[in-house]
């Protein structure tokens, strides 16, 4: 066998393994109020984005699968999903912050 | 078991890896010209794929049927750009370093992963 | 230790100051809102950008910046696809409402060759009225009820009242009212700030990329951009308003929009139509 050959199945064996390990933590990790609490954490940030009319779909996107996999007791996924909705309404707040100055300076003159 | 039957999971998880770095630039330096070629696939699939790279909407590139000139044409990547970290900058945010971009900060918005982003690097190195 | 409070207190009032003058606006911000210059630059920016497309063509969008796409142009345009929204619309419009009086009772003009006016600025309500609008208001006096903005009879009707107004330059007042600015003004902002996942502001665009290919498409150039509503797109394969067209274009850049005739869409529309004052009406229109 040649040592890439080797190598390529070494670096599938460890991804393999890798990939099993996170998936066991984090699907035991996330429970139900756990979830609930970051579902209810991207929903506040969420709520800012809309208060300054700055939604992203992604985000409602993101949501939307995170409580669909909640009712389907996927709480691993629902969580993931729902720490990603967070990450998404905050930066559609911050670039609502940024561009609240930064307009003007696209501006024709 | 031939190389067109290998499967797509296997060249991607390779790719995957490499480009997380996990195996470090030893790894890389192993891999024959074949191989890297191989591991450009996923970063291939990422920046035609309209729902994440979708460079092909403002960008000329090899495989794109239809012209587009919002932006650059991407070719001799390696030429132009020798260091990685440009690369990865103009990707992840290029309004940080040029604030009248039209370029979407695809890190900075989430809408590529770092994982993603190096896949991609991995294919425009091969343009 | 009273010398600390002394000296905390000195600062927090510096501070204060200084807060104040970052969120108070300049006095001067009245003064800074200068309709009429903007639109010169706006203007110029485009004509120097396209210096071999006449000012009513702008109208046409990627058709006037780009040969080929105006020869399928001229093909297509041998039988419009709007044709049959724009025999709907006159039935529609000529229609009496239950009560016996047409929508020619609402208008100035009876309605006919008034589009290059909207939206303009109500004094009384104090808000931005665009022609759709001002159709289901029309509806509503009448008691009937609102039709569905974007697609349908609201198309067919803004398509015939605006094939009623081509050749006149759109000429939308800017009346001396400060929330006439203040509309104005967000408008501007909307169309220049960036927005979605995407980062994309309607100036990314529809200034800076104006003219450029994305995939087959050529991105329209934002002067007279309104002109030729409501328009056949083929990418619809149907009419679509003003309204339609704003929503996707912010739901391509990932962002949730808005619903229909939102104020920020009527600023939006107000801004856009103004910078494009002088712009002949080319609606109803076609668009790839």
């Amino acid at each position: 066998m040649k040592p890439e050959k080797i190598m390529v199945r070494l670096a599938l064996v460890l991804l393999v393994g890798a990939t099993a390990l996170a998936g066991a933590a984090s699907a035991q990790a996330a429970t139900q109020s756990e979830f609930e609490a970051a579902y209810r954490a991207a929903t506040e940030a969420e709520q800012k984005a809309s208060a300054l009319r700055n939604q992203w779909t992604p985000t409602e996107a993101a949501l939307e699968a995170a409580a669909k996999a909640a009712a389907a007791k996927d709480y691993g996924t629902a969580m993931d999903l729902a720490r990603r909705a967070e990450a998404l309404a905050e930066a559609s707040v911050e670039q609502a912050k940024e561009q609240d100055k930064l307009w003007q300076n696209a501006v024709l003159k | 078991m031939t190389r067109a039957a290998k499967p797509a999971t296997a060249r991607r998880a390779v790719a995957s890896l490499v480009a997380a770095g996990l195996l470090g630039a030893g790894v890389a330096t192993l891999l024959s010209p074949a191989l890297r070629a191989q591991s450009a696939a996923p970063g291939q699939a990422l920046a035609f794929d309209r729902a994440k790279g979708n460079c092909l909407a403002c960008h000329t590139m090899k495989g794109g049927d239809v012209p587009s000139t919002v932006g650059p044409e991407l070719s001799d990547m390696k030429m132009r750009f020798p260091d990685r970290s440009t690369l990865y900058a103009i990707i992840d945010d290029e309004e940080k370093r040029n604030p009248e971009t039209v370029m979407p900060p695809f890190g900075k918005n989430l809408i590529l992963t770092r994982q993603e982003i190096n896949e991609i690097i991995d294919f425009l190195y091969t343009l | 230790m009273k010398v600390a409070i002394a000296t905390i207190g000195r600062r927090a009032a510096a501070c204060l100051v200084l807060l104040l003058a970052l969120v108070l606006p300049p006095a001067s911000a009245e003064q800074r809102i200068d309709p009429a210059a903007d639109q010169r630059a706006f203007q110029a920016y485009f004509r120097q950008a396209f210096p071999s497309v006449a000012l009513n063509d702008f109208a046409n969008g990627p058709y006037a910046v780009d040969k080929d796409m105006r020869k399928q142009w001229e093909e297509i345009m041998q039988f419009p696809p709007y044709d049959f929204a724009l025999e709907d619309g006159k039935k529609l419009f000529e229609t009496p409402f239950k009560n016996g009086k047409t929508y020619a009772d609402c208008f100035p003009q009876k309605g006919i060759g008034i589009r290059q006016n909207y939206p303009y600025f109500d004094r009384q309500t104090g808000e931005v009225v665009t022609l759709d609008l001002a159709i289901n208001r029309c509806r509503e006096q009448n008691g009937e009820t609102p039709l569905p903005y974007q697609v349908g009879d609201m198309a067919a009707i803004d398509a015939y009242m605006a094939s009623t107004s081509r050749g006149k330059p759109f000429a939308i007042a800017l009346p001396a009212d400060p929330r006439a600015f203040a509309a104005y003004e967000k408008g501007k902002k909307f169309f220049y700030e960036r927005r979605g996942q995407l980062n994309f502001s309607c100036a990314s665009c529809h200034v800076q990329a104006a003219g450029k290919r994305l995939r087959g498409d050529i991105l329209a150039p934002a002067l007279g951009i309104l002109a030729s509503f409501p328009i056949y797109r083929s990418d619809w394969g149907s009419m679509g308003t003003v309204d339609r067209r704003f929503i996707s274009c912010n739901d391509q850049v990932r962002s949730v929009a808005f619903k229909p005739e939102d104020e920020l869409y009527r600023d939006l529309e107000y801004f856009l139509s103004y910078m494009s004052n002088g712009v002949a009406i080319a609606g109803p229109g076609t668009r790839p």
